[in-house]
């Protein structure tokens, strides 16, 4: 049979016209029973695996992942993730298998390197029901997601479900009824008593009450990002938010023990009491230091090094949002050096709360 | 919203730029005297040899029909091109070099009784801090005053960006470079206030960078310096507390209080100082209560971050105190 050039572009310039019309028909079937065609199934496989493999390349993969902030992790696995992966001890819902695609059990994330599953954990995958992370702003907390995931598929029940519970054994409940529940799903990551499970958890413990309200405001509200902070304060709903506040800074915070590295110590004093004067970075203490400050400034003594060190990093890079005093932290932290920030961090998590001092001065 | 705060900031630094404002031609400073009589000089000195000079070219043109031998065109070469000009231009440079002396400080003995003045550019104010020969020095911003017939030596120095000062009916420019320390000297001989422009583009807000200076008679300024050295009372102290409480002492320094802020403008005496906004906004209460709610449409490019979030009542009161600390 002879085609001549002229019936093929014909034809060419005809079919997508005859699929539009197939699809207007309803001849395509999208019931996910049946599945994929063999084909369709391995092309969206090939370029799902290609996209990630090479949009990886421009990830930044930091020297260590941050293993210290694994227990956020998994409390945000446990709310967001577990349902359609599973997790140790919860198999997926019979219902989950069902999905086209179906989720992957994460025991088996190892054949992801570490830049590949930060693309997939940040972005989400399309044509799947892979969601993106909350936020775009929070690539610290993808990380802590990233250093959970490695740690899964070896990890057993009773470890588990201690890092994403607590002493809790109950799922986190998504439509929370009374304040006892809420305070539950608190419990999981900031503790019974609102110190924090660990150095990647701020202190809410005899926090400012004004300042703990207007946080949970902007998380809910998007004022400041978080995808593991945006979910649990949504979900609590702004009717409790007041009790919430109340409840932890009613809580009695402890002392900070140690000594620290005594001259990051003493670097830190110095900026917090004095400021960076050639950066344009202004004392701390100036608006943390002191109870008859504005009840928006939190106090920062005896946080966690860690999160301190994250927060202000966020600041810096513009990242962190916050109340609608977050702004002031913003332009305050512009000037830091890492080494500013890490010697504040020390300073900080080692000072009494709140320091009666104050700020010093050059003059 | 925007616009009416910039067409409002544009009317109101017109209006406050007309009280001070004074040009390099009204002297009233021995070093602008100086320069301005170099300048009458050079320019009737210019005005005539023009004028010599279009009329040979008339002269030529119109009454001079046929050329010159060679011998006497080679002699008014010699004399009108080359010994004419450089014996004006030698006298020329040696009057400017003899003058000088007395714009510079350190080529004479400016001896250990006289007031020292040390201004730093930032952008986009002046920090001033006035080393008098006894007692402290005494930190201010953004306003120069100096004592009538007394030399004061300056020393100019830069924070960041290279600035220049200038007070044009006293004397300067002078670049102020980072890194460096330059020193001008300047003797007021009349009592003024004067518009101090940034004289050198210094980033966004460089042509809202000012300073006011003002001349005082010697008794007058060594009582104001006095009262500068203490600290001011001002009547509305619920605004000092609310001024503590939110902060703004990281900052700003205010004399005899917990607010000892280094990074932006001391403001221990502002409700004294002519302008707010570094010479831009006439210092009154609402000026004041403008700039702490939206620094950024008052002068872009400010370090200070917006306090609209404060409720308004609080602005108002730290504005009214401020104000009152004279």
């Amino acid at each position: 049979m002879h085609i001549s050039w002229k019936k093929l572009a014909i034809a060419l310039a005809v079919l997508p016209f005859v699929v539009v019309l197939a699809a207007w028909i309803g001849f395509f079937n999208v019931g996910a029973s049946s599945g994929h065609w063999k084909i369709t199934e391995w092309f969206l496989h090939f370029a799902m695996q290609s996209a990630v493999r090479t949009y990886a390349l421009a990830v930044d993969v930091p020297a260590a992942l941050p293993r210290h902030a694994i227990q956020p992790a998994a409390g945000h696995f446990a709310r967001g993730c577990a349902i359609c992966h599973g997790a140790p001890g919860e198999p997926r819902s019979p219902v989950v298998e069902r999905m086209l695609p179906q989720p992957p059990d994460l025991a088996g994330s190892g054949e992801w390197t570490d830049a590949q599953l930060f693309r997939i954990v940040k972005h989400g995958v399309r044509f799947t029901g892979m969601p993106a992370w909350p936020t775009q702003e929070r690539d610290d907390e993808v990380w802590a997601m990233v250093a959970f995931l490695r740690e899964l598929p070896s990890m057993d029940e009773a470890t588990y479900r201690d890092l994403a519970y607590g002493k809790r054994l109950a799922r986190p409940a998504d439509a929370a009824g009374t304040l006892r529940q809420v305070l539950a799903d608190c419990a999981r990551c900031h503790g019974e008593d609102g110190l924090g499970r660990g150095p990647a958890i701020p202190v809410l413990a005899g926090q400012s009450e004004a300042y703990l309200l207007e946080s949970l405001r902007a998380y809910a509200q998007g004022g400041r990002t978080s995808g593991m902070m945006g979910l649990p304060a949504t979900a609590a709903g702004p009717q409790f938010w007041p009790d919430l506040a109340k409840h932890f800074a009613a809580l009695p915070s402890t002392q900070p023990g140690g000594a620290g590295d005594p001259a990051l110590v003493r670097r830190g004093r110095e900026i917090a009491e004095r400021g960076v004067r050639e950066a344009s970075v202004p004392a701390c203490l100036g608006c943390h230091g002191r109870r008859d400050r504005s009840p928006l400034y939190p106090s920062i003594a005896g946080q966690p090094e860690r999160y301190i060190e994250a927060q202000l990093g966020l600041f810096r890079a513009g990242k962190r949002g916050g109340t609608r005093f977050g702004h002031l932290m913003a332009n305050a932290s512009k000037g830091l050096a890492d080494d500013d920030i890490r010697a504040l961090a020390a300073y900080f998590s080692l000072s009494a709360t709140p320091t009666a001092t104050g700020m010093q001065s050059a003059r | 919203m925007g616009r009416y705060f910039s067409l409002s900031a544009a009317s109101l630094l017109l209006a406050s730029g007309h009280a001070g404002a004074r040009s390099v031609l009204e002297p009233v400073g021995e070093e602008a005297q100086q320069i301005a009589v170099l300048f009458w000089v050079m320019l009737s000195g210019g005005a005539l040899i023009w004028l010599g000079v279009v009329a040979l070219l008339l002269h030529a043109a119109l009454f001079k029909r046929h050329g010159m031998n060679e011998r006497s065109a080679s002699r008014i070469i010699l004399w009108g091109g080359v010994v004419f000009p450089s014996v004006t231009l030698c006298a020329l440079l040696a009057y400017a070099l003899w003058l000088m002396p007395g714009l510079r400080p350190f080529t004479q003995a400016m001896g250990s009784t006289a007031l020292r003045i040390e201004i730093t550019g930032r952008q986009f104010w002046w920090e001033v801090v006035y080393h008098p020969p006894q007692g402290p020095p005494v930190t201010s911003a953004n306003e120069i005053r100096l004592p009538v017939g007394e030399r004061v030596e300056l020393t100019l120095k830069s924070a960041d960006v290279i600035h220049s000062f200038w007070i044009p009916p006293l004397g300067g420019k002078m670049d102020m470079i980072p890194g460096r320390t330059n020193r001008l000297s300047l003797l007021a001989t009349k009592p003024g206030a004067f518009r101090g422009p940034c004289a050198e583009y210094c980033g966004t807000s460089h042509a809202l960078m000012a300073f006011s200076a003002v001349a005082m008679e010697p008794e007058a300024f060594r009582s104001w310096l006095a009262g500068q050295a203490n600290p001011a009372e001002s009547a509305g102290a619920s605004g000092g507390a609310l001024f503590l409480r939110h902060g703004c002492g990281s900052c700003h320094f205010v004399a005899g209080t917990d607010a000892r802020g280094l990074i932006g403008p001391d403001l221990s005496h502002l409700g004294s100082r002519i302008t707010v906004g570094a010479g831009i906004l006439p210092n009154t209460e609402d000026a004041i209560a403008r700039f702490i709610a939206r620094p950024e449409l008052i002068k872009p490019g400010s370090r200070m971050p917006a306090f609209d979030m404060l409720p308004p009542d609080d602005i108002r009161a730290i504005a009214a105190w401020l104000r009152g600390l004279q």
